[in-house]
Parts: structure tokens; C-alpha cells; sequence
């Protein structure tokens, strides 16, 4: 009976692998097909990265969603543990159930009216304010960092929830100041959660479609918008290549990242 | 798909503008176009993916020293919330004429175009231009840019074995009658996911008005389709395009441009699989894609510059040739490559060119109707 465990164990893991990582390894091996077809295989290639190279328009929209999703998660890690922070430490100041709902609101609703509601809020700032004189880099990003505050701050807040209180008491009764506590105590130990923050929000900006559609101007179409539009040619298996690339760059800060929480992990104990 | 919802949105979105943004177009003046000079010249250019030459842009920014800004959308619902917000920041759209263009037009969403600057619109085809003359009375805020049809894919060796080497494939029948679609249900065959298209091949190949309204046309469309419903696979709009190409269907109710490019890939994955497009004798549904400036277009001036520059026949046609769609421009036949030219699924005979029937916008009721009916058609009911 002991001896069966096992096989069975690994052949649900085996399922759950496959289920997993075979669309992406098969996005990775037809990215060296010949073909045009992306379903089709006429032998191995390397003329879809070659072609690649030369797409200014979708290396241009890739590096612009690398960007936006850059900034994305840099605002929306230090605007969301500022919410996360207040939530978690500042005890029961009016505005708080308020400020929990708001903050989480966002987790649940649909993208689409996120998108709308901000589109409209741009056009109406720019015929009241003239700002933002156009909708571009600067308003997709702020609807990006709208949304993934919220995914921020639960990270932020259950991880600070989960803390011993008593570090920080400590170091207030040794004498530091409220911001040197913050610094240098609370900081370096939610770290793992301000970096899990921001590796979701990047994910999650770089990926997003509806609310960029809409919060887009001239000159900002993101990687997203770009390869939805193709989808009424067919796509390429350029797209399977870029994909390719996509896949390795998120690997490689995957395991940068996991290695350095592992070291964290073990330096804390 | 997330992106399926987009024109549900897109309808929210015009609730909206109707009572907030209505107010933008007359708001923004005509873009004056001597500020339009003073500084960087500038054009933001709004189109679908793919539907300009490779060099078409560069040749045009050498040419003027006018710097494009040039952005793709993937459906006409996208470009419309975008128009209706207001202030979208593009200088020149590509709507479809019908439905959206002409909604377009009676929201005030274009600028009359200044012919003066326009000396290539001679060019144009008189009868393409009248086709819109419903859509844009007096064609004075649309330059129309291709146009196409709605007409059957097929895959020629497994139809061909199926119905015989002497069956004409012509016809409609090949969908709509019962003892012909009986024949290909088991190899496939897909309609495309749109009432206009679906009860306007229906009602040709019943001879009668696909624009018809009253007259028991949804009740009709709705019967034929019934009859053959269980021989057809799928109801989807772009599906069909690889499904052709891969031989996984033999008959699809397709746009000339697509059916086109499935054939373009099965020969170039060299898979044995042949695919060919007719227009049906009983005649097709005409689609006109369409270019115009919307009203608060931040480069006026330089948009003319581009749609004056899209009217020469030297431009348009390598266009049509990368597209392989027919162009509105008449002058620039000629210069089309000679087998995108003499495609009869892309340039129609003149005979076939009689039977085209462009889609008329209906009553409200009406096409709130045909989209229920077309709901129940498709689930089988």
C-alpha cells in the first residue's frame, strides 16, 4: 500500500504540471516553427525572432508596457503599504472601515467599468483643468497603479498583521523615532511582502488590456493592445517569439526573486 | 475573453457620451490649420492592424517630413468609445461605413472634408461613392478606402468529393439547402457569428430584400437557417480563417479578405489543402471600410495631407496588393498587382458587381429583433 502512494502522488503532480507548462512549451516550440501557421509545424526556424527584430511596432509597445509597468508597481508598492500600514498599525481612526472597503473594492470589480470610470474621469479633468492635455504613457499608468494599490495593500496588510508588534515596540522603548522605526525595522521585515507586491503588480499591469484600451492616447498602444489587434489577421508566430523572450525575462526575475526571499528567509530564520 | 465584452461597453459608453460628451465636438473647434503648422508637424493615425502597406507610413513621413504617430485597434466598438469619450487625439480613423460610420456621422463625429484639398478625389469610384451616399449624404465626411464582400470559403478537394466533380459552386445552397449542407455537415461548416451577414445571405438566397423590414424576412431567415442548423459546426467570426487554411472545415460564410488569407497560409504551410472564395449567384452583402477626421482632430491640416496622399493610385494600390482587398480608388486599378487584380473574389465582374447589395441601417425594433432571432437561430431553438 505504502509502495502505491507515491506513483500516485507523482502522476497527479505529473497532470498538474502538464496542465500547467505544456501551453507554454508549446508556445516556446512553435516559436521556432517555420510556418507561417501557428498551428501547423514546417520544420525549425529562427526567422520569427528574425522578423521580430525588425517589428518596431511591437518591440516599441513592449518596451512601453515594460515601462508602465515599471512605474506601476513602484507607485503602487509605496502608495499601497502607506494604506497597508494604516490599516494594520494605526488602531481605529474614523475613516477606516471606509478606507478598507475602498481599497479593496477595486479586487472585485469588473475591469471594464475601472477603464470606463477612468477614461471618463480624463476626459472630464482635461476639459476642466487641461490635465492631462492628452491620454497616454501617464494615464494608463495611473489607472494601472489605481487598481493594483489594492492587491498591494492586502499583501502588505496581512503580512504586517502577521508580525510580531513587539519589534517595534522595542525599538520605540530603546528611544528611536516613529520614521527610524519604520526604516529600520518594519521595512526590512515586510520586504518580502513589498517584493511579492510588486512582482504581482507588474504582472498584472503588463498583462492588463481593457483598462490600457481605454486610458490610451495616440503614440501609447501597449503589447497587449498590439497583439489583440492582430488577432483579425491571425496571429504570427512573431507573437510565439516574443512570447518566448516574455517567458525567459519573467523566469529570470521569478527565480531572482525567490532566491533573494530564500535568503531573507533564512537570515531572519 | 475579456475582449468580447468590448461592445457591450462600447454601448455604455455611448449612453454616456450622449449626456456628458456631446458637448466636446462642438466645444473643440476645427483645428485651425495655421496653428497646426507652427509646431511639430504631427499626425496620429488611428487604424486597424495590417491595413496599410509595409512602407506605406515611411513613404509618407519622407515625403511631407509630417511625423506619424501611428496606433492599430482590433474592432470598430474600440474606436467608437474612443471617438465618443472625446478628445481622443487622432487625426485620421478608419470606421466601417455601415453600421458605424454612419452613427458616427449623426453624432457629429467627423469633420466635413475640405475638397479643395483633395484634388485625387476625382479618382474615386463613382459607384462606390454613391453606395454611401446613405451613409454620408453628399459624401462629404467619408473617403471611402476598400471594400469587400461576404461570400463562401470552401475547401475545394473535400467539397469537390463530396458533391461531385460537375456540382456547380456557385451558390448559397451550399449552406442553406438542406440536401447540399447535408452532405458537407460532416466536414464542416461555419457561419459567421453576425446577424447582418446571417439573415442577409439568408434572405438573397430566398430571393428576397435582405434590407427587407415587415414583410416576415426575420420568420423566413430564421426557418432556412433552422433546417440546416444541424449541419453547421460553428457560429464565430475569425475562427474559420485557420480552420480553412488547416482543413479542419470545408465550407465557410466568410469575408472576401479572409477567406483569401487562408488560402494564403495553406499554400505557404504547402499542407495539400486548396481553398477558394466565390461570390454566390444569388448576389452578397458589400462592405465599405471607410477614412474621416474626427471633429477634434489636433492636426487637421495634415490629416488632408494624408487622405490626399492615400487618394494617388501609386499609394493606394501597393495597399491593395498587401491587403488584398479591393480599393475605392478606380485610377488605381491598373497599377494593382496583376493576380490580386484579376481575382474575381477581389475585383468582381461587372455581373457579379449588380448583385452586391449594401446593408441598409434598419428600424431599431427591427434589428432588436434580428438579434434575438439570431440568439435562438444560433443555440438551435
Amino acid at each position: 500500500m505504502n509502495g502505491r502512494k507515491p506513483f500516485v502522488l507523482y502522476t497527479a503532480m505529473a497532470f498538474g504540471y502538464a496542465f500547467l507548462y505544456l501551453p507554454i512549451v508549446a508556445v516556446i516550440a512553435y516559436s521556432f516553427n517555420k510556418s507561417r501557421m501557428v498551428t501547423v509545424w514546417g520544420g525549425f526556424s529562427l526567422k520569427w525572432y528574425g522578423e521580430l527584430a525588425g517589428n518596431t511596432q511591437i518591440l516599441d509597445a513592449a518596451q512601453r508596457s515594460l515601462l508602465i509597468a515599471a512605474l506601476t508597481a513602484t507607485l503602487a508598492v509605496c502608495l499601497g503599504t502607506l494604506a497597508g500600514l494604516a490599516l494594520a498599525r494605526f488602531g481605529r481612526f474614523s475613516g477606516r472601515n471606509l478606507l478598507s472597503l475602498l481599497t479593496s473594492a477595486p479586487l472585485v470589480m469588473p475591469e471594464v467599468m475601472l477603464g470606463l470610470s477612468a477614461l471618463l474621469l480624463f476626459v472630464s479633468l482635461e476639459q476642466l483643468v487641461g490635465w492631462p492635455e492628452r491620454r497616454g504613457l501617464t494615464t494608463i499608468t495611473i489607472a494601472h497603479v489605481t487598481f493594483c494599490i489594492c492587491y498591494v495593500t492586502v499583501i502588505v496588510r496581512s503580512r504586517l498583521v502577521q508580525m510580531d508588534h513587539s519589534v517595534e515596540e522595542a525599538a520605540m522603548d530603546l528611544g528611536a523615532r516613529p520614521w527610524k522605526v519604520f526604516f529600520v525595522i518594519t521595512l526590512p521585515l515586510i520586504a518580502p511582502a513589498l517584493l511579492a507586491g510588486w512582482l504581482l503588480a507588474f504582472t498584472l499591469s503588463l498583462d492588463d488590456l481593457v483598462v490600457s484600451s481605454f486610458t490610451s492616447g495616440p503614440g501609447a498602444s501597449t503589447l497587449p493592445m498590439v497583439i489583440y489587434s492582430k488577432v483579425k489577421l491571425g496571429v504570427t508566430p512573431e507573437i510565439n517569439a516574443l512570447a518566448t523572450l516574455v517567458i525567459l525575462f519573467v523566469a529570470a526575475g521569478v527565480t531572482i526573486a525567490g532566491w533573494m526571499l530564500h535568503r531573507q528567509g533564512k537570515a531572519t530564520g | 475573453m475579456p475582449p468580447a465584452r468590448l461592445p457591450a461597453l462600447a454601448l455604455l459608453a455611448l449612453a454616456l457620451a450622449a449626456c456628458g460628451g456631446g458637448k466636446a465636438p462642438d466645444a473643440a473647434s476645427p483645428a485651425d490649420p495655421a496653428a497646426a503648422q507652427q509646431g511639430p508637424r504631427q499626425l496620429n493615425i488611428y487604424n486597424w492592424s495590417d491595413y496599410v502597406a509595409e512602407d506605406t507610413i515611411a513613404r509618407f513621413e519622407k515625403e511631407t517630413g509630417i511625423k506619424v504617430v501611428y496606433d492599430v485597434y482590433d474592432s470598430n466598438e474600440m474606436l467608437e468609445a474612443k471617438l465618443l469619450a472625446g478628445s481622443s487625439g487622432y487625426d485620421v480613423v478608419f470606421p466601417s461605413a455601415r453600421p458605424f460610420a454612419q452613427r458616427h456621422i449623426l453624432a457629429n463625429l467627423y469633420l466635413p472634408l475640405d475638397r479643395a484639398k483633395l484634388p485625387g478625389w476625382g479618382n474615386l469610384d463613382p459607384a462606390v461613392l454613391a453606395a454611401l451616399e446613405d451613409v454620408d449624404p453628399g459624401n462629404r465626411h467619408l473617403v471611402p478606402y476598400m471594400w469587400g464582400t461576404t461570400g463562401i470559403g470552401y475547401n475545394v478537394a473535400k467539397v469537390r468529393e463530396r458533391l461531385g466533380a460537375d456540382f456547380p459552386i456557385d451558390s448559397w445552397n451550399l449552406i442553406f439547402d438542406p440536401a447540399v449542407a447535408a452532405k458537407l455537415g460532416d466536414c464542416g461548416i461555419a457561419v459567421l457569428d453576425d446577424e447582418q451577414e446571417g439573415f442577409g445571405a439568408a434572405l438573397i438566397y430566398l430571393g428576397r430584400d435582405p434590407n427587407g423590414v415587415g414583410g416576415g424576412e426575420i420568420e423566413a431567415a430564421a426557418e432556412l437557417f433552422g433546417k440546416v442548423r444541424p449541419f453547421i459546426r460553428y457560429f464565430h467570426s475569425s475562427k474559420y480563417i485557420d480552420d480553412l487554411a488547416n482543413g479542419e472545415i470545408c465550407v465557410a460564410m466568410g469575408y472576401n479578405g479572409d477567406v483569401l488569407q487562408a488560402r494564403d497560409r495553406a499554400s505557404e504551410a504547402a499542407n495539400g489543402v486548396e481553398v477558394a472564395y466565390v461570390i454566390p449567384k444569388e448576389g452578397a452583402l458589400r462592405w465599405i471600410d471607410s477614412a474621416a477626421i474626427p471633429t477634434d482632430a489636433p492636426h487637421a491640416a495634415n490629416a488632408l495631407v494624408f487622405l490626399e496622399f492615400l487618394l494617388r493610385p501609386d499609394v493606394i494600390a501597393p495597399i491593395s496588393d498587401y491587403v488584398s482587398y479591393a480599393s475605392a480608388n478606380l485610377a488605381a486599378k491598373p497599377l494593382v498587382d496583376e493576380s490580386v487584380r484579376n481575382d474575381p473574389g477581389i475585383y468582381p465582374a461587372p455581373e457579379v458587381l449588380a448583385r452586391l447589395v449594401d446593408p441598409k441601417k434598419l428600424p431599431e425594433n427591427e434589428s432588436r429583433a434580428r438579434v434575438r432571432a439570431w440568439t435562438s437561430i444560433k443555440s438551435g431553438s
